[in-house]
């Protein structure tokens, strides 16, 4: 999978990344990997606020849920509405559909201050 | 963690292994749902070494398992199998398992793997002045079940021929790989299929050769994930989530496994007649989700407003392509087939329909 240069990873394995005002959230290729086949995905709604560290939403392999949190804060302004219907799209590994939400979010530098960069995200997990 | 004698055949397969009931198991090859729909339409092969296989004989194996089981276990011929519960005495489920007649009065006890030494313990400390020896092999033996549509083929092909394989619900001893070995055409997946048991130094060779053999027939390995999904599409009740020790068979949805007419005593006869007689407060249902959710172990189930139950399993049902589930609920509240109930599910509830546990018609099964 190629992922984008400038993503940051938490350590509940939500990746974060700025596309031009707004923020890029989502699971990372690993999280997906040890889920396994996705089969449901909640996603909250646009509009909503959610502070770093908050659940946003719920994804659901075969054998368990999960819950996924935010790793900035921001106010949602847009969902993957591809997801909710297939989302089993999230196995496919194809890193432009994984993105979850997008998010304006304020405090962006505060936030991402404890985030890992990609690599240094891998190393940890594996 | 404990390792069955596949373990390297798993690892060499890729399979991602976790901890079930502190043995390290594949939960996957590849995909769950790829694995559960290929055994509903093909054939797929199980490692199910971590359970237990327990011998019973002497001149009083038979009154001793009669005193354990509320079925009727004169009622084996030679090479019959008989799915029973241990029984407690307030009732509840020690354990559920396969009894298996063989010759000369033998009887093979095949329990679950979370349960071998609870169940081991408890068939010594109610053994009394029986004449039995009870011997616990789960040491010796592995085991692993071949099942799907393409099941008999597969077991033709490495030389159990289809008029010598053994009907449903029978066992036979059979000479495999310069040894003695057990099969039985018993499953846990609602599919025709087998369970082979072998000492432990051979099963390595017998799995390599099944899904060499089996290739022409698209065999592949399972994990246990979907040995789940599999089970609860076919209704069948899991130990520690459906079935417990505070659980009796007949809340359990099992009362067609007792022998009502028995006439010797077991533990909780009393108990478990007098629930058949007169009713049981708390029953297992099967339902389906009518609202796009999918139901988990211990959520609660909610009926007008009112928390009646909890959910046992739920999951999506792959080859059914619905999500589904089982649950307890009070018997009082008179709810059956085709009533809506709502599970409550991150603090929201959402409609489920009470369904028979035919979830899967009677699937491909055997001769």
């Amino acid at each position: 999978m190629t992922v984008k240069d400038n993503i940051l990873c938490s350590k509940s394995h939500e990746y974060v990344y700025q596309e031009g005002e707004n923020y890029c959230i989502g699971l990372t290729d690993f999280a997906i990997e040890q889920l396994g086949d996705i089969v449901f995905v909640e996603l909250p709604q646009v509009g909503e606020k959610y502070a770093k560290g908050e659940i946003f939403g719920t994804i659901e392999s075969v054998k368990a849920a999960s819950e996924i949190y935010m790793p900035v804060s921001g106010e949602v302004v847009e969902i993957n509405e591809q997801l909710t219907e297939k989302p089993e799209l999230l196995n496919e590994n194809e890193f432009d559909k994984m993105w979850l939400i997008k998010v304006k979010s304020e405090f962006f530098d505060v936030d991402s201050s404890d985030l890992l960069n990609y690599d240094t995200y891998k190393k940890e997990v594996e | 963690m404990a390792k069955t004698y596949l373990y390297n055949n798993h690892i060499k397969l890729g399979a991602k292994m976790v901890d079930f009931a502190g043995w390290d198991m594949p939960v996957q090859y590849t995909s769950i749902i790829e694995e559960h729909n290929n055994v509903r339409n093909n054939a797929g092969l199980f490692d199910v070494s971590h359970m237990g296989e327990i011998f019973v004989t002497g001149s009083d194996a038979l009154n001793y398992l009669q005193n354990l089981v509320p079925q009727d276990v004169a009622k084996l011929v030679d090479k019959k199998a008989l799915y029973c519960q241990f029984t407690k005495e307030n009732g509840g489920i020690e354990d559920d398992l396969f009894i298996y007649k063989l010759k000369n009065n033998r009887y093979l006890l095949v329990v679950n793997a979370s349960r071998i030494n609870a169940d081991y313990e408890w068939m010594i400390k109610n053994s009394g002045n029986f004449d039995v020896k009870i011997e616990n092999k789960s040491d010796v033996y592995s085991m692993v079940a071949l099942q799907g549509p393409k099941a008999a083929d597969i077991l033709d092909s490495i030389g159990i021929k289809k008029e010598n394989q053994p009907k449903t619900m029978y066992i036979n001893e059979y000479q495999l790989l310069n040894e003695d070995i057990f099969i039985s055409r018993t499953g846990y997946t609602g599919e025709d299929g087998f369970e082979i048991i072998i000492r432990n130094e051979k099963v390595s060779e017998l799995w390599e050769l099944i899904l060499e053999k089996g290739k022409p027939y698209n065999i592949m390995p399972i994990g246990l994930g979907a040995r789940d999904t599999l089970r609860l599409e076919a209704a069948m009740s899991l130990y520690g989530n459906e079935l417990n020790e505070n659980t009796s068979p007949v809340e359990a949805g099992l009362s067609w496994s007792i022998d009502k007419d028995k006439k010797q005593d077991y533990i909780g006869k009393n108990i478990i007649m007098n629930q058949l007689k007169n009713g049981i407060e708390k029953k297992l249902i099967a339902f389906k989700m009518l609202d796009r959710a999918i139901a988990r172990h211990e959520y609660p189930i909610y009926s007008n407003n009112e928390e009646i139950g909890h959910v046992t399993s739920g999951c999506i049902a792959p080859f059914l392509g619905q999500n589904i589930g089982l649950g307890y609920i009070k018997a009082d509240k008179n709810l059956k087939i085709n009533d809506t109930i709502q599970i409550m599910i991150r603090n929201k509830l959402y409609n489920a329909e009470i369904t028979s546990k035919n979830f899967i018609q009677k699937h491909n099964r055997g001769n």
